[in-house]
């Protein structure tokens, strides 16, 4: 039986969750990725398909289409500025400006393509640019507050984890903010607004197995931690092979539903 | 006990002596979530309500003198619209307009928001008493605040949610401004609630439930909750103790009782 793991968010407790996760993590082999594969296949997708942790938690509900605003930049934002005062914590402001002027030079320059985050930047005017300092001053400094802490080596994660499913035009990805080293694998921290529901398992479970699809070893990280920092929590999954079979199943089941949802939304 | 406040600056009120820090107390929380949950199962028994019992630092207010003065649309656009100025000014940007910038930046965040579509549509009389009414707030928040260092770790309408009895109720906050961290060794956390009310009992109730739902959120007592009133420029600022949080435990208590309370 797969277990949830469940504390009030304080370094102390953070910390100990790290340190107390499992040194055997479960690992993949090439016919669990082909076995995979072949499942989604057999889900008909009349498009590419994107399937999350959200998605999962949501039952392959169609969410809203997605819009940049200060609250979707900040988690962007505040990760990259966190990456840039790595070590020197005292000027997030400087370090979230430095990034905005980043992203703003980078669409003066042409490479930020239609819809991505420089481009939307480049087009809000400057309060707008003072409310998206302000949210993702907000982000980078509630994820150094739940940090783990010294002892323990850590890095805000470059980007969230990408994995395309061969043949079943399935694209699965995987949110993460933190990863943390250790002697015997490696431990993910992903941060979320508001509170956990009763489907934070299954969410986080699929987030488990995306990472460990996406690793090139195909080794599960020890454990999964989903962070709450409104409603002071940590929920965490170890990375045994029952929570990765879950996970797998869970992005399925979404697949799923999902099918049946643009059926629907087509009769 | 309430801080006289004899200083001029917001900023130099709000994080106090730091010789006379007392140290981190990360043991009381457990002890007030237990009374909490106590209290509740007395009023709310132990059958799972559908929805839960939402209290929120209105309801905090609301019982006493401390209530918004005026039109309701107006003073709620006009607190939203004060609240977003003031971020602004904690992240140091420059604030040209206080009415269009903050209109701009809100509708940047929110376009859909009803209570902004209320403000876009007031007839031109209302709109040029909100448009000075902010004014005369900006005015105020700008010569009390002072300037909030980065290297306090300053974050701004920070949401806090915690549920209680099992679900039965949730404890909601927004808290306008937090400067410190839980890390230090000593009490270092400092809560700031901006009002556009002149300060009440309903004020000092507000600061008690930030502190009591901060220590319940992240398990550290903070150091100072400290109401700023952009109407009248006053301060007030309460070290925070054990004894702050059990009162705050109490007029949530009494929230709760004047809810289940059948007409």
């Amino acid at each position: 039986m797969s277990s949830l793991i469940q504390r009030r968010l304080n370094v102390r407790n953070l910390a100990e969750v790290i340190e107390g996760a499992p040194r055997d993590a479960a690992w993949i082999e090439e016919e669990h990725r082909t076995s995979l594969a072949d499942r989604f296949r057999a889900v008909p997708a009349t498009e590419r398909r994107r399937l999350d942790a959200w998605m999962v938690e949501h039952a392959g509900r169609p969410s809203t289409p997605f819009a940049w605003s200060p609250a979707t930049a900040r988690r962007i934002l505040g990760n990259n500025a966190l990456r840039r005062v790595q070590g020197d914590p005292e000027d997030i402001l400087r370090a979230v400006r430095d990034e905005l002027a980043d992203q703003l030079l980078r669409a003066t320059r042409g490479y930020a393509r239609p819809g991505s985050l420089g481009h939307w930047l480049a087009s809000v005017n400057h309060p707008i640019l003072g409310l998206i300092t302000a949210e993702a001053v907000n982000w980078a400094t509630q994820l150094l507050e739940c940090l783990p802490g010294d002892d323990l080596e850590w890095t805000v994660a470059a980007s969230d984890v990408y994995v395309d499913l061969a043949g079943a035009r399935t694209t699965l990805r995987g949110r993460r903010d933190i990863v943390v080293s250790t002697d015997f694998g490696r431990i993910i921290v992903r941060v979320r607004s508001g509170q956990p529901g009763k489907s934070t398992g299954p969410g986080l479970r699929s987030d488990l197995v995306v990472e460990t699809l996406a690793d090139p070893h195909g080794r599960a990280p020890r454990r999964y931690l989903g962070v709450w920092p409104d409603a002071g929590l940590v929920l965490g999954v170890d990375g045994t092979m029952e929570n990765v079979r879950a996970g797998a199943r869970d992005l399925l089941r979404t697949a799923v539903a999902q099918r049946r949802h643009a059926l629907v939304l087509a009769a | 006990m309430l801080i006289p406040t004899t200083v001029a600056l917001l900023a130099d009120v709000v994080r106090g002596d730091r010789s006379r820090r007392p140290p981190r107390d990360d043991a009381s929380a457990a002890g007030l979530r237990a009374l909490l949950e106590d209290h509740f199962f007395e009023l709310l028994g132990p059958q799972l309500r559908v929805t839960p019992l939402i209290i929120s630092s209105a309801n905090l207010r609301g019982t006493g003198s401390g209530r918004d003065l005026g039109d309701g649309t107006l003073s709620h656009a006009r607190g939203m619209i004060v609240s977003t100025i003031f971020r602004l000014l904690v992240a140091q940007v420059h604030v040209e307009d206080p009415f269009d910038d903050a209109v701009t930046a809100w509708r940047g965040d929110r376009p859909r928001d009803p209570l902004l579509d209320a403000v876009l549509h007031l007839d031109p009389d209302q709109s040029a008493r909100l448009r000075a009414d902010v004014e005369a707030h900006y005015r105020v928040l700008l010569s009390g605040l002072g300037t909030i260092p980065s290297s306090w770790l300053p974050r701004t309408s920070l949401r806090v949610r915690q549920l209680l009895a099992g679900g039965n109720a949730e404890l909601r906050d927004v808290i306008d401004l937090m400067v410190g961290s839980n890390r230090a060794t000593v009490a270092n956390v400092a809560l700031v609630d901006i009002t556009t009310s002149p300060l009440g009992a309903g004020a000092e109730r507000a600061m008690r439930y930030h502190a009591l739902v901060q220590t319940l959120r992240s398990g550290v007592v903070p150091l100072r909750t400290v109401a700023f009133s952009s109407a009248t420029g006053e301060f007030w600022a309460l070290d925070v103790d054990h004894a702050l949080l059990v009162r705050a435990v109490g007029d949530v208590v009494d929230v709760v009782a004047r809810a289940t309370v059948t007409p």
